[in-house]
């Protein structure tokens, strides 16, 4: 900066321009103009599938399918099919769980922390956020379910549930979880809803009807508006404790027992760092594959990403920080019991995988986003999807390694039970649940707009005055 | 003493297998009737003539007379209770133990177990780098504050009244969240369909005998519930040759391996008895003896290791 | 010749005795059993015998449930039946000698008991017998917990004390018995009595500190299983602590602790309860929706 008295304005920069507190005005969004009201509507209406779209759910449905009848066959022969054994116990089936579990954090976090913090550009990716929470919650459950050995005594679980086992509390976390991002995604839904039914002629007859039922009620007037805001901000304010307790509540499941691992008390927080990150990251991902396929540069900005690459930053160096406590203060100690277990992380067995998920996860991500290049759109996705991918084995090696170090020596039990690598129904069963998710986010952004419009509307109505 | 079993009246083939069989089979020199006197049968008034010792006749209550018949199994309602006034306890001498796992067959010929799956299981244990090796067996510890218990979500795992922890495979739902909570590995799990004959297969499960076991269930050791129920001991007690297990309640301070019998309290004061994990305060109800004063060298089991452990 | 001879020995032994082998003519589908009988005399009242029958199975003894046997005293014939009985599953079974049979065993101090089995599609005939003299054994307490045991055997019609029999003296424990001081065994003298002191001090009882003796002679070649009881006030007064109705994290649902009870319902029921309210008010905005289209 030059030596110019501080009313000489025009030597300064337009990006320094600091007015009344305000965040610095990029120059790509002084240069925008405010787009009317006819122009969003029509950017943001769903849009039926092109080519790559049906090929994309072609896809999907096919994946899905193929873990449909391996769970067919581990229905039929038993958990047999998979690798699990007495030892190893859990597998990817739980980790899958974690993940999922993981990701539909982001929901709380785009949704209701940005809301709460009145942080306003966020507000195009709270449609998005709360797809991949619903999305991500349901296969959830539905992973869980996969992965118990008698699927058909699962009302047990409500006739004899126990109150004092943390799988009940998990139960009963989830199903409220589920419900709150239901109504989250539903409220703001509402005005849109009532744009779909203006605009019959792009929305098919049976999307038309449907639509009617959710949601021809809203008018639009003041009073319903001041209902509907008044429990948008109550669920804002539900879900946060609700995101918490339902991420540590699974990392109970793991905490709550003596094995070295998982005997550790920072597992609740260090899980639930581990979800926004990965929460995060999948919606960076999301936000730059609908960019593209539905063309919209114009709402979800680089800016967008920029802003996106910090918090993700931020949240990296947060998990990684958790990461540290979790393993250098174990690993300075070398317990006995532990010392295997570590020793096979950092340089045994599972050390490959390990130091895979450290860099991908978070360190190749940081510093690709400290750049300010880096936090352009494509390497911020290409960040998002290496902390997805890292996220995903990390909660592998959360499950597994624990396992193959119990206290007493495996011993009397076949050769195989000293290893795992996942079968093939094991596989397709995960990646079906993964196409899954998948497939539900698509088909939701098929049916409802992914920005919200009316929102949309209203905030370029605010900058335009 | 055999000869007094006249060989002259026997098949030259049975001679030989009498002399063995009453020499190696699990003798319970128990007289059957002598067990039902312990449930305290009421009076039937129902009165039967027999012979006594001294010659006469005389007239016994029939109901009197019941020996312990082969008890059907309870209602898994009562198993859940269990047995009033008993807490069971178990004693392992270290020290007896040669890794010959007949414990582990008798245990899985009982059960109707499938091959791989042993609930008991026999480890080479070393206390420290410098100690010397040991065999280890374990069943499960029947803790007195059971975490596979505590995280169980539907109750299907449960603890009596006489301490033992059962298992009911009926409710069970495969969660498999008692195997992670279980520090001594003890629970094994039917991963795919049991085989077992048709006829057992078929029987309504019995959580005191857990026989039949179900796919997609957790199973493990039970003390022999349904033994103890009788007054008998577990299987693995009277299977190993060395009586390395002691089995007994502990309200009635004695243990006994079917052949010696020791009052608990004295045994683990007198030979420095301690139980496994201590300091995870599961307060399991097995207790070890240290391998003091062996019987025989660590190295004599290695051989009937390799065939499971290759 | 010698060698010569000794094969001729060898040769004619086998051929005498191959054929009371069985297994060389068999083509191994009949199996044999291997009968055992044990007399037991319980409180010197009524004597009873046990059978038990087991089978060999590729080197291993197995017991056989559903075997039909008769049972005789002394003589394989139909004045003498005792009685018919079946094993069950572990292959046990056992009966009481009947009253008919009274001059019998009255005649003799010493009997042989014999069961016979006829055989079926699945084994071979068999028998076994035993042979037992009558015995009887007494228990008696003295000051300073001394135990005394002492066996008689009848000789014509007196009961005569025996020498020499070993008696084990105990506490009646469940699964078996403790012994009342270290020593196993105690052999009876010319007296015919054994005698013990009791060592096993503040042994738990029941309730009011009662404990059983037992006096056992356990598979003596002459006179079988004999026992007595005598129940004494020598234990300790046991009181039994029942914590299975405790509440506590692993007792059942309906004994889940309270705290835990109410940190969890009351969480559940605020969080439900704001769900429930923000459903109703969809409805309300509903009902706003209806009201101002129809304005």
């Amino acid at each position: 900066m030059t030596k110019h008295k501080i009313h000489d304005l025009k030597y300064f920069k337009v990006e320094n321009l600091i007015v009344n507190g305000a965040m610095p005005i990029s120059k790509e969004q002084k240069k925008v103009t405010v787009i009317n009201d006819a122009q969003i509507i029509a950017d943001l209406l769903p849009q039926k599938f092109g080519k790559a779209g049906k090929i994309w759910v072609g896809v999907l449905i096919a994946i899905c399918l193929v873990g449909a009848y391996a769970y067919y066959r581990q229905l039929r022969y038993g958990l047999i099919v998979t690798s699990m054994r007495d030892y190893v116990s859990w597998g990817i089936y739980i980790s899958n769980f974690v993940f999922f579990v993981a990701i539909s954090l982001v929901g709380s976090l785009i949704t209701a922390v940005f809301r709460l913090a009145g942080v306003k550009w966020g507000s195009p990716l709270t449609r998005i956020a709360e797809i991949i929470a619903v999305a991500a919650i349901i296969f959830a459950s539905l992973i869980i379910i996969v992965d118990m050995g008698s699927p058909e005594r699962f009302y047990n679980l409500f006739i004899y549930g126990r109150i004092q086992s943390p799988i009940i509390w998990d139960v009963i976390v989830i199903t409220t979880y589920f419900f709150i991002s239901l109504l989250l995604l539903y409220y703001p839904l509402l005005p849109d809803i009532q744009i779909l039914l203006r605009f019959k002629q792009n929305t098919g007859k049976r999307l038309y009807k449907f639509y009617g039922y959710i949601g021809s009620f809203w008018k639009g007037t003041p009073e319903q508006f001041k209902l509907s805001e008044k429990a948008i901000n109550i669920l804002c304010i539900a879900i946060i404790p609700v995101a918490f307790t339902i991420h540590t509540v699974t990392s109970w499941l793991f905490a709550t027992t003596y094995r070295p691992g998982w005997d550790s008390t920072n597992f609740g927080a260090y899980f639930i760092a581990g979800a926004f990150l990965v929460g995060a990251g999948a919606v960076v991902v999301a936000m730059y594959v609908f960019r593209k396929a539905y063309h919209l540069e114009k709402y979800i900005t680089e800016n967008h990403f920029e802003k996106m690459g910090r918090i993700l930053v931020l949240l990296a160096m947060i998990y990684l920080y958790f990461n540290m406590n979790e393993f250098l203060t174990p690993f300075f100690k070398m317990k006995e019991s532990e010392a295997e277990y570590l020793n096979g992380l950092f340089s045994g067995n599972f050390a490959p995988l390990f130091w895979f998920a450290i860099l991908t996860g978070m360190i190749i991500p940081t510093i690709i986003l400290l750049f300010k290049k880096g936090r352009k759109p494509l390497p911020v996705f290409i960040a998002g999807i290496m902390v997805v991918v890292g996220a995903w084995f990390k909660r592998y090696l959360i499950v597994t390694p624990t396992l193959l170090h119990p206290f007493l020596p495996m011993h009397d039990v076949p050769a195989s039970y000293h290893h795992y690598f996942p079968s093939w129904e094991e596989w397709a069963i995960t990646l079906g649940s993964l196409a899954g998710a998948m497939l539900i986010i698509t088909l939701l952004a098929r049916i409802f707009p992914i920005i919200p419009i009316q929102e949309t509307i209203t905030e370029q109505h605010e900058t335009a005055e | 003493m055999m000869d007094q079993q006249n060989n002259s009246r026997r098949d030259f083939l049975l001679t030989g297998l009498a002399v063995a069989g009453i020499a190696a089979g699990c003798n319970n020199k128990k007289d059957v009737f002598e067990a039902g006197a312990e449930d305290g049968a009421k009076a039937s008034g129902k009165k039967v003539k027999l012979l006594s010792v001294d010659g006469e006749v005389i007239e016994v209550d029939e109901a009197f007379l019941k020996p312990v018949p082969h008890l059907p199994p309870v209602t898994n309602t009562e198993a859940r209770i269990g047995i009033p006034g008993k807490k069971f306890v178990m004693v392992i001498d270290l020290s007896r133990c040669k890794n010959l796992k007949h414990c582990q067959s008798a245990c899985n010929h009982a059960h109707e177990l499938n091959p791989g799956e042993n609930w008991i299981k026999v480890d080479p244990m070393k206390s420290a780098d410098h100690a010397a090796p040991y065999w280890e067996p374990t069943t499960c510890m029947h803790c007195d504050e059971p975490p596979c218990v505590k995280v169980c979500p539907v109750d299907a795992t449960f603890k009596r009244e006489d301490g033992i922890v059962l298992i009911d495979s009926d409710r069970c739902i495969g969660c498999r969240f008692c195997m992670a909570a279980c520090p001594y590995s003890t629970r094994v799990f039917n991963w795919g369909e049991p085989e077992i004959p048709a006829i057992v297969a078929s029987q309504p499960y019995s959580a005191e005998t857990s026989i039949p076991q179900k796919k997609g269930t957790v199973g493990k050791c039970d003390f022999c519930a349904d033994m103890t129920r009788m007054g008998m001991l577990p299987h693995c007690v009277s299977a190993c040759p060395n009586g390395t297990f002691f089995f007994g309640d502990i309200n009635e301070d004695s243990v006994t391996n079917g052949a010696e019998t020791f009052r608990f309290s004295e045994l683990i004061r007198d030979k420095a008895g301690y139980r496994l994990m201590e300091d995870l305060g599961t307060k399991p109800s097995v207790y070890y003896l240290p391998p003091v004063n062996r019987n025989f060298p660590f190295e004599s089991g290695l051989e009937n290791d390799k065939a499971q452990n290759s | 010749m010698k060698p010569l001879n000794k094969i001729l020995t060898g040769l004619l032994l086998v051929i005498f005795l191959a054929p009371g082998y069985n297994g060389f003519s068999q083509t191994a589908q009949k199996g044999s059993l291997s009968i055992a009988l044990n007399y037991f005399t319980s409180n010197n009242q009524v004597p009873s015998l046990g059978v038990k029958v087991k089978t060999k199975v590729d080197g291993r003894f197995q017991n056989v449930g559903g075997v039909t046997m008769k049972l005789f005293l002394d003589k394989d014939s139909a004045g003498n039946f005792i009685g018919k009985v079946t094993t069950n599953d572990d292959g046990e079974a056992s009966t009481y000698i009947p009253s008919s049979l009274k001059y019998k065993w009255g005649k003799s101090v010493k009997h042989t008991f014999v069961a016979t089995f006829t055989g079926d599609k699945k084994y071979d005939a068999g028998s076994g017998d035993l042979t037992v003299s009558r015995a009887k054994i007494l228990i008696d307490t003295a000051s300073g917990r001394k135990i005394t045991a002492t066996v008689f055997e009848m000789k014509d019609t007196s009961w005569v004390p025996v020498k020499g029999v070993d008696v084990k003296i105990a506490v009646k424990r469940m699964g078996a018995d403790l012994g009342v001081n270290d020593k196993p065994t105690f052999t009876t003298d010319s007296t015919g009595q054994a005698s013990a002191d009791f060592k096993r001090d503040s042994i738990p009882g029941d309730a009011r500190g009662n404990i059983t003796l037992t006096a056992r002679v356990e598979d003596n070649d002459q006179y079988g299983n004999l026992s007595i009881e005598k129940s004494v006030p020598w234990g300790a007064k046991f009181r039994m602590l029942n914590t299975f109705d405790n509440r506590t994290l692993f007792a059942t649902r309906g004994k889940a602790p309270l705290w835990l009870q109410l940190i969890a319902y009351s969480i559940i029921f605020t969080v439900w309860g704001i769900l429930f309210y923000l459903v109703l008010n969809v409805f309300k905005i509903k009902k706003l929706g209806e009201e101002s289209s129809s304005r």
